[in-house]
Parts: structure tokens; C-alpha cells; sequence
């Protein structure tokens, strides 16, 4: 391979743009946080007590809660039926093509959209949840009660990321050769076992990347909650980016919002650098 | 996987079908209430022709709206500009990254680098992003939104044509590069011809993301600007909760990246792990 100015000008553009737009930022916002900044009072230093006041917090505890318990009750739901979809599509059946795409249709959907719709579903005098609850004589109180809001959220969120996991799953099936299943099968004819010795124990790195990528897209949420509950009722599905959200664009309070942002940044590298030997791995 | 017999056959369409029900429902739904006249909404009906008759009057009306027309305009320009900045300049250091070795600084580490940017929490950035675009006076125009979007996409599509570059044979860009061609000349004659397909599915996923984009649009744009989520976002409370409306709505914030994820789906697992898993 060549040595010269050439390879540093294909990577120049790229690297320029994201050392601007992120580096800066975050700096800016780093010195921003031990201010005093409201939009229209001025700004003056006070140190860390942006930082204690983070922590003095109720709303800040309240809204770390919600959103570990959103990511990780959703997260592993994901998985799981993800992994279970996969088992059952990995077969090779007429019209399986068909059905896979359709299962991956709510891939993309826009968050805000299925909130919004979400909206309509939960609706808990003629939505389409209740009435189906009705049939069990049951009605649940999907958007008004603070439990069950949470898991509004929650069902949505599964239902745009489990067909993630689902086609994660599914190259990993497929990836497993067909001999292993043939000599399985000469020792026993229990599908269980099959399962827990084979199939479970291939498709384990696979887990890991899921978990770790869900993860970290989970602790992003913001849309779903956003237009389905904006965070209610109360502060019931006050996930993080929106606790932050509001102190930054509903209260313009920006020294504050960038302490909020900072410690939430330490929080997810945290948990992020403890994967980061095994994320590295990866790329080489 | 061993043979299904005939029952064990009838039971994977039985729970198949259960399924697909279940994961096509929301969808049904939304497409059902916006082709419902306003007063079925709540007479309980579920089959359009069967139970009512279906109108488009839900439809005109909301593609008759000045703003809607607007987010639709916005959301192209900034989806579509975006994503040819985000390829552009995406490939260029996707493939300086992939032939190129570098002094002192490890390749890993600049992907690492690059992948550091997908794993933080955007919201960090609302506060900084806000105050820069006010300082240029940006706010509330695309311009800002295509700048912001193309930073964050850009991570991913430099670590997936990376991965694809890679698996050009060695010999060819070798052979190249023995006949004279200059590295210009690698990279647009050969490394760009031979992965098209993958640089054509990278920027279907990056218009996707950009189209779904909300938190940096609700923050930078209020009026001018918006784009079909937050017009969505915003709207809500104003109108309560008009079933046929919501419908319309989500259908028209949803069906682009939804066509979207039914054509791409070859490089969907690769670049929704960002490489990770090759599927």
C-alpha cells in the first residue's frame, strides 16, 4: 500500500464534517453546563451546582427509572420473539419470502406515526386494544394510568424492533449448516435439545450484537413517547431525551439541559465502553 | 431443519397466519379509519365495502392542506439532499479507510471513532445545535436540518461501504494499480462500479433515517421547515383525536419508509448491525 497526502484527502471531507458538527458542539455544550444560561437573563458561571442540581432532582431519577425499565423490558421482549420468529421462518416453506417482507414492514416506521396511531389504538372507550380486552371482559386503562402507559410504549416500541431482531436472527439461521441439524438428529428426537445445544449456542454471539444495538437505539427513544403519551400521564413515560428536551426548548434553561445531556452521555459510555472490547472486535 | 409432516404443516400456516394478523394490524387499521367516512369511526366497523362504503374525502383533504404539502416538500428536499452528501462523502472515506494504511493511528480506531457517533445520545447535541444554528441564523430552514442529519448518517454509511469495498478482490484493485490508475481512478472506476448495489441500499437506508429523523427537527424547525414528523408531533394536541386524521397522517409519514424497507432488504440486517452481522 502507498504512502502520501492522497489517502488523508479521501477521508478529509468526512472527518472535517463530524469534527465540526460534534466535536465543537460538545464542547460548547460541556462549558455551557457549568453556567447559569437562560435564553434572555444572560449567562453567568456557577461551577458544578448544574451537576448537584442534576441530582437533587426528582424528575432526573424519575425519568433515569423509566427509561431503563422502557429499554430493558423492551429490549428483551424484542429479543426473545425475535428469536422466536426467526425459528419459526427459518424453515423453508412456500410463501416464507412473502411473509418475511411483510414482517419487515415496521422497520422504518416513522416513531411519531405509530405514536400518533398508537393514539387511536389505545383509545380506551372504542380503540381496538380495548375492544379485543372486552372480549376477556376486561378494559384497561392503556394511556391513563401510569403502568400501563409505560407499556403502551412499550408495545409499540417492540413492534418497530422486533422485526430487527427477527432478520438478525434469521441470517443467523441460516448460517448454521444443515449437517449439524442431520447428525443432532441420529442422537435424539427432542426439539428442546436441539435448541439448547445447537441452535442457542450458535446464534449467542448474535444475541450480544442485538442486545448491545438495541440497547443503545432503546435509550434513544424520544418520537414514540413523544406523540403518544408526551411523557404522561404525569411523568409516567418522561423517558430522558425528553426530560432533556423540555428543560432545553420548553424552559430555554440550556446550562441546566447541557448538565442533564453530559450526565446521560457519561451514563450510556459507560455502559457502552463495558461492550467496547467485544464491539472492537468486530471491525477487525 | 427436518421435514414438517402434513399436520405439523397446517400448524406453521395456522400460527403463521396468527401472526401476520397481529404485525399487520396497525397498519390495517390506520389504512381502514382513513377511508372511513367520520361517522363510522366509531360504529365499531372493521371491513371497507362490507360494512361501509369508502371514501377519499379523508385524503383529499388532508393533501389539500397548505402545511401538510409543505412537510411533504421539506421532508423530500432534506431526506434527498441529504443522503447524496451523506454518499458522496461517505465513499471517499469509506474508501480511503479501505486502502489505506495510516501512521500512528490504527484503522479500528477511526471506525470505533466513527461508530462512537451512532452510540451517543443525541440529545447532548439539541442544546449546542439550537444556540449554533441561532447564531447563523439557521433556524427553521432545511439548510439546518440537512447539515444535522447529514453528521449522523454519516457514521453508518462510511462503516458499511467500508465493510463492501473490502470485499473487492485484492487482485483487481492490485492489477489497477500496477496498470497506472491513479487512486482517483480505483476508486470511481472500479471500487464505486463494483458496489453499487450496496451504495444504491445504503442511501435507500440513510433516506430512511433522515425521513424518520425527529428530535433535531422538532428542535430546529417550527414553522417554515417542518418536516412530516413534526408536523405530526405538533399537531396532535391541536386537533384531538380524530381517528380518520391520525390515519392519514401516519400514512403519509409512514408509507415511504416502509416501501423502503420492502426494497432494500438484502442489505437491511448488514446495515441495521452497521456491519456486524453480514446476512
Amino acid at each position: 500500500m502507498r504512502e502520501g497526502k492522497a489517502r488523508y484527502l479521501f477521508l478529509m471531507p468526512s472527518v472535517c464534517w463530524i469534527l465540526v458538527f460534534t466535536i465543537f458542539p460538545l464542547v460548547y455544550a460541556a462549558r455551557l453546563s457549568f453556567f447559569s444560561f437562560q435564553l434572555g437573563r444572560g449567562m453567568s458561571f456557577i461551577g458544578g451546582w448544574n451537576y448537584v442540581d442534576v441530582f437533587n432532582y426528582s424528575r432526573f431519577w424519575n425519568s433515569i427509572i423509566t427509561t431503563f425499565f422502557i429499554a430493558a423490558v423492551s429490549v428483551s421482549v424484542e429479543t426473545g420473539l425475535g428469536l422466536l420468529l426467526a425459528l419459526h421462518f427459518g424453515r423453508e416453506m412456500p410463501g416464507n419470502k412473502i411473509f418475511r417482507s411483510l414482517l419487515s414492514m415496521p422497520l422504518f416506521a416513522t416513531p411519531v406515526a405509530v405514536g400518533f396511531l398508537g393514539l387511536t389504538i389505545f383509545y380506551e372507550r372504542y380503540g381496538p386494544a380495548n375492544l379485543f380486552m372486552s372480549l376477556f371482559g376486561l378494559q384497561v386503562p392503556w394511556l391513563s394510568n401510569t403502568f400501563w402507559a409505560k407499556m403502551s410504549v412499550i408495545i409499540l416500541d417492540t413492534w418497530i424492533w422486533t422485526p430487527f431482531c427477527f432478520l438478525v436472527f434469521l441470517a443467523g439461521v441460516h448460517s448454521i449448516p444443515e449437517e449439524m441439524y442431520e447428525v443432532a438428529y441420529l442422537d435424539t428426537q427432542s426439539r428442546l435439545k436441539i435448541f439448547r445445544f445447537i441452535t442457542l449456542p450458535l446464534l449467542s454471539p448474535l444475541i450480544g450484537i442485538i442486545v448491545i444495538l438495541r440497547l443503545i437505539e432503546a435509550l434513544k427513544i424520544f418520537g414514540l413517547p413523544y406523540s403518544l403519551t408526551t411523557g404522561g400521564p404525569g411523568t409516567a413515560t418522561e423517558v430522558y431525551p425528553i426530560l432533556v428536551y423540555r428543560m432545553a426548548l420548553k424552559h430555554f434553561d440550556f446550562g441546566y439541559a447541557s448538565a442533564l445531556g453530559f450526565v446521560f452521555l457519561a451514563i450510556v459510555m459507560t455502559i457502552v465502553i463495558t461492550f467496547f472490547k467485544r464491539l472492537r472486535r468486530i471491525y477487525e | 431443519m427436518r421435514r414438517l409432516t402434513f399436520l405439523q404443516q397446517i400448524k406453521w400456516y395456522v400460527i403463521t397466519s396468527l401472526i401476520m394478523v397481529i404485525f399487520c394490524f396497525p397498519i390495517y387499521w390506520a389504512s381502514v379509519n382513513s377511508v372511513k367516512p367520520p361517522l363510522e369511526i366509531f360504529a365499531g366497523s372493521w371491513f371497507p365495502f362490507l360494512q361501509f362504503k369508502p371514501t377519499i374525502h379523508n385524503w383529499m383533504v388532508e393533501l389539500g392542506t397548505e402545511e401538510v404539502r409543505k412537510a411533504l416538500f421539506n421532508s423530500t428536499l432534506i431526506s434527498t439532499v441529504s443522503t447524496i452528501i451523506v454518499l458522496s462523502i461517505g465513499s471517499l472515506a469509506a474508501y480511503g479507510l479501505f486502502r489505506f494504511k495510516f501512521v500512528g493511528v490504527k484503522r479500528q480506531d477511526i471506525v470505533v471513532w466513527f461508530l462512537s457517533l451512532r452510540v451517543m445520545p443525541p440529545v447532548v447535541f439539541i442544546v449546542p445545535f439550537f444556540i449554533m444554528m441561532k447564531t447563523f441564523g439557521l433556524l427553521d430552514t432545511p439548510c439546518a436540518l440537512i447539515l444535522i442529519n447529514v453528521t449522523f448518517t454519516l457514521p453508518f454509511a462510511v462503516i458499511i461501504l467500508w465493510e463492501t469495498f473490502r470485499e473487492i478482490p485484492v487482485a483487481v484493485v492490485e492489477a489497477a494499480y500496477i496498470d497506472g490508475a491513479s487512486e482517483w481512478q480505483i476508486f470511481h472506476k472500479i471500487a464505486v462500479p463494483l458496489s453499487s448495489s450496496a451504495m444504491i441500499a445504503v442511501g435507500i437506508i440513510c433516506l430512511a433515517f433522515v425521513w424518520n429523523e425527529f428530535l433535531f427537527a422538532l428542535t430546529l424547525t417550527y414553522k417554515e421547515a417542518i418536516v412530516m414528523p413534526v408536523l405530526i408531533g405538533g399537531t396532535e394536541h391541536t386537533r384531538g383525536i380524530e381517528f380518520w386524521f391520525v390515519a392519514t397522517r401516519t400514512l403519509l409519514a409512514m408509507t415511504v419508509p416502509i416501501v423502503i424497507a420492502l426494497s432494500v432488504q438484502r442489505y437491511l440486517v448488514r446495515g441495521l448491525t452497521l456491519g456486524a452481522v453480514k446476512g
